[in-house]
């Protein structure tokens, strides 16, 4: 089912938090609300589900305006950040709770509870209570309770931020799984990037109570639209480069870049470049030294200080020879420059 | 070692305090449930007496008839100190000859000794003498006081008692405290007992209730409210906890005078006046259980919203995406989290309400007649305030020491019916 969040504003007392924002999740589609801490995702998502009145705005959950309706009757299913589980009944009672409260008959209860362990993968653990399973089995009885009224949107707060590495990624593969499986329409918040990128159709970019930028994982990271959302996306993170557009782009004291073809701006400019489109790879023009190497395993991290002022960081493949301290002179991969003015706007 | 004196005697202060506090009064419980103290008997030791008021009761001993009758007729005795203090007077021939013809000798009137006095063969002859004589021999055991039992049964002998009722009537003539386990027997048999044990359960099992309800009920409603009027509300429920008991149970003495408050605006409705609180039994246990209940569920209000305040909101929020409505909310998700402060709630309060009796004292003392007259209170009449004069300390700490086991073996009921272990069972997972 399309969501759809039209000219929604929250405030609480005289700070608003939320001005006007406009969102459209597609139906069937799992979006992103991606920024950093504070910017008003949970507040977004709680508006949604309707834990939180609406300010302003409207909010339709297909032709349906559930802008005043309560919670209780709006259909969502929502994983909070630390799962919520009622500690006090089993893992069996959690998932089947929604329906209880709908008062639907118990061998009917048992039978969707017994789909949804299924389809989470926790049939063995449902008369465990909550204490006794893992972060991870917690998650997924979370996930099948949110799930169980077959509920007409999924919201996820922050649905991985209490894993470890290693269980971060199965869960990151399991929720998308159960969401294409079901093709439910789904909301996951996140500050994680990395989270949004990997598990989402589209990404919407907050920033202090406004959306900078909605689009695929694969068109934001290649094109974003500002040097905020260039900086907040991709890991490791960008490098930012002020330079001087003339005939070429003076960079530094000493050194220049040719000028990437369509950049028709004169004067001071920011230059984006990632890592992975500097290094010996990529030809020579830009000389500097080795302050910084970072082994990550199949790769490793190289910060350069350059001549004349400026760092630029670089990904290497692991057995390149490079050492603290070497010169090197590496080049730039023309077609990928990305600038922005100096207030950060792309150019 | 060292360290383990130096923590006995940080800990002695600490040790000092229960001793004092609350081990020498429950041993001092024990110890007077097990004697016949009374204000009579003293609490120190006694001496031997009897008095001629005591002549009917000593007839129900097993005492026998013929040393009753001893004991009666022994009006004059020609006993050695008789004879001593006569020799004294009268001169040692006249004793002399008294000792040879009647030592040992009773008469019932003073009228018979007087004559054998007047026959001598050195009779005393005047008339007043003759009286003043006989009276130093009147009977030594009825309404005489005997410091020890070797002076009481020496008093015996010289009576002439036969020795096989000795040991008896000096039991029977001791008037101090004695070991005794009367007082329990008396408890079983009394009919009154049946009575405040009924009246307690009453009371406690109706204030309880009202407690833990209206307790809960405050605390929950409140809950909902938005957090002025929320804490407002709070402030005014906590009034009967803080006001002094003698101040709150005037009020309620106020309040429900024969010109008290209702009973002025039941008038305005032809009510005929009365006092609302003492007018009938269930008009006093109305009152009791209301201002009792009052003073409990403040209290619970108080314990019951910091526990629910404790919930995670999270949790709260869950309910409500998971279709939850507000009663739904308190009985799935609420309620089952305040197991533990309702079962503190109910051992704590059922224990206090058990041994307290201060507001039901200040408010009806039992009355009308005993109808609320509950245990602790007649532990209270029984040892420490009784109309009759007789405060009877050792059956007033029988009553007291009855409630002792009862709480034990109630604390002991709740913890097993509360599953008290699977309570503290710490969760198996990190989190
Ligand atoms: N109940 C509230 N009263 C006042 N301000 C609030 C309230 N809830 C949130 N805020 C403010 O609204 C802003 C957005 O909060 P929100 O919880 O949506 O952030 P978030 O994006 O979820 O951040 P995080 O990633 O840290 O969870 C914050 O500045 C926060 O201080
Ligand atoms: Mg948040």
């Amino acid at each position: 089912m399309e969501l759809r969040l039209e000219k929604f504003t929250k405030a609480f007392g005289p700070v608003t938090v939320i001005q006007d924002m406009d969102l459209t999740v597609g139906s069937g589609e799992m979006m992103a609300l991606l920024g950093p801490s504070g910017c008003g995702k949970s507040t977004t998502l709680f508006a949604i589900c309707g834990i939180h009145k609406m300010t302003g705005g409207r909010l339709y959950f297909g032709d349906r305006d559930v802008t005043s309706v309560p919670a209780q009757q709006r259909s969502v299913g929502v994983v909070f950040q630390n799962y919520a589980l009622y500690p006090h009944m089993t893992a069996e009672q959690n998932i089947g709770f929604p329906l209880k409260v709908m008062r639907q008959p118990k061998a009917e209860i048992a039978k969707e509870v017994q789909r949804l362990a299924d389809l989470v993968q926790i049939g063995d653990l449902l008369d465990r209570r909550p204490a006794q399973l893992s972060g991870g089995q917690q998650q997924r009885v979370a996930l099948a309770r949110a799930m169980i009224r077959k509920p007409d949107v999924l919201l996820l707060d922050e649905p991985l931020a209490n894993l470890d590495a290693k269980l971060r990624l199965e869960m990151r593969a399991e929720i998308r799984r159960i969401q294409r499986e079901t093709g439910i329409t789904a909301i996951l918040v996140t500050h994680d990037q990395v989270e949004a990128m990997s598990m989402c159709d589209r990404i919407a970019l907050m920033r202090d109570g406004k959306i900078v930028q909605l689009d695929t994982p694969e068109r934001m990271y290649a094109d974003p639209a500002s040097q905020f959302v260039a900086g907040f996306l991709g890991n490791p993170p960008i490098s930012f480069l002020p330079a001087r557009a003339g005939e070429q782009l003076a960079i530094g004291q000493s050194q220049v870049l040719p000028r990437p073809a369509g950049l028709e701006v004169q004067g001071d400019i920011v230059l984006g470049i990632r890592p992975e489109h500097f290094g010996p790879q990529h030809g020579q023009g830009l000389h500097g030294e080795v302050i910084f190497v970072e082994p990550q395993g199949r790769e490793e991290l190289v910060d350069v200080q350059l001549d004349g002022g400026g760092i630029l960081r670089a990904i290497l493949p692991t057995g390149d020879p490079v050492k603290l301290g070497d010169r090197v002179n590496w080049g730039v991969s023309g077609g990928n420059i990305l600038a922005f003015s100096t207030e950060g706007v792309r150019l | 070692m060292k360290t383990r004196l130096l923590a006995f005697g940080f800990l002695s202060p600490a040790l000092i305090a229960v001793f004092f506090f609350f081990l020498l009064p429950v041993l001092l419980t024990v110890v007077f449930a097990f004697t016949n103290m009374s204000t009579s008997t003293g609490i120190m030791g006694g001496a031997y007496q009897i008095n001629e008021t005591q002549m009917g009761s000593l007839r129900d001993t097993e005492v026998s008839p013929e040393s009753i009758e001893k004991l009666e007729g022994a009006g004059y005795l020609i006993s050695e100190a008789g004879l001593a203090a006569l020799a004294e007077e009268f001169g040692e021939d006249t004793a002399e000859e008294l000792r040879d013809d009647y030592l040992g000798e009773t008469f019932a009137a003073r009228r018979d000794l007087e004559r054998v006095l007047r026959n001598l063969d050195d009779p005393i002859r005047n008339t007043r003498d003759r009286k003043a004589a006989a009276d130093l021999f009147v009977s030594t055991v009825i309404g005489e006081r005997f410091d020890t039992a070797e002076d009481f049964r020496a008093a015996l002998v010289e009576t002439g008692i036969d020795p096989a009722d000795h040991d008896l009537l000096t039991e029977f003539a001791y008037t101090g405290w004695t070991w005794t386990t009367a007082n329990f027997s008396l408890l079983a048999e009394l009919p009154s007992t049946m009575r405040y044990a009924s009246n307690t359960a009453f009371y406690v099992v109706c204030t309880l209730t009202f407690n833990i309800l209206f307790g809960l009920f405050l605390a929950i409603s409140t809950f909902y409210l938005p957090g002025r009027l929320a804490n407002t509300f709070r402030a005014i429920w906590f009034l009967p906890r803080i006001l002094p008991p003698v101040l709150y149970v005037l009020m309620w003495n106020w309040f429900t005078w024969d010109r008290g408050f209702i009973a002025t605006v039941a008038g305005w409705f032809g009510a005929p006046q009365q006092n609302w609180m003492l007018h009938t039994s269930t008009h006093a246990w109305t009152a009791v259980i209301l201002i009792n209940g009052f003073v409990g569920a403040s209290l619970g209000m108080i314990l019951f919203s910091s526990a629910i305040k404790a919930i995670p909101t999270s949790m709260l929020y869950a309910s409500e995406v998971d279709g939850a409505n507000r009663w739904q909310q308190v009985r799935y998700i609420i309620l089952p989290q305040m197991r533990w402060p309702i079962l503190f709630m109910t051992s704590y309060q059922t224990l206090s309400l058990l041994t307290s009796f201060e507001y039901i004292l200040l408010a009806t003392d039992g009355g009308p007649g005993r109808s609320t007259e509950v245990w602790a209170l007649a532990a209270y009449h029984t040892a420490l305030n009784n109309y009759g004069g007789n405060l009877q300390y050792g059956l007033g700490a029988a009553y007291a020491l009855a409630l002792v086991f009862i709480g034990i073996a109630l604390s002991i009921l709740y913890l097993r019916f509360f599953n008290f272990k699977e309570l503290l069972s710490k969760p198996r997972i990190e989190q």
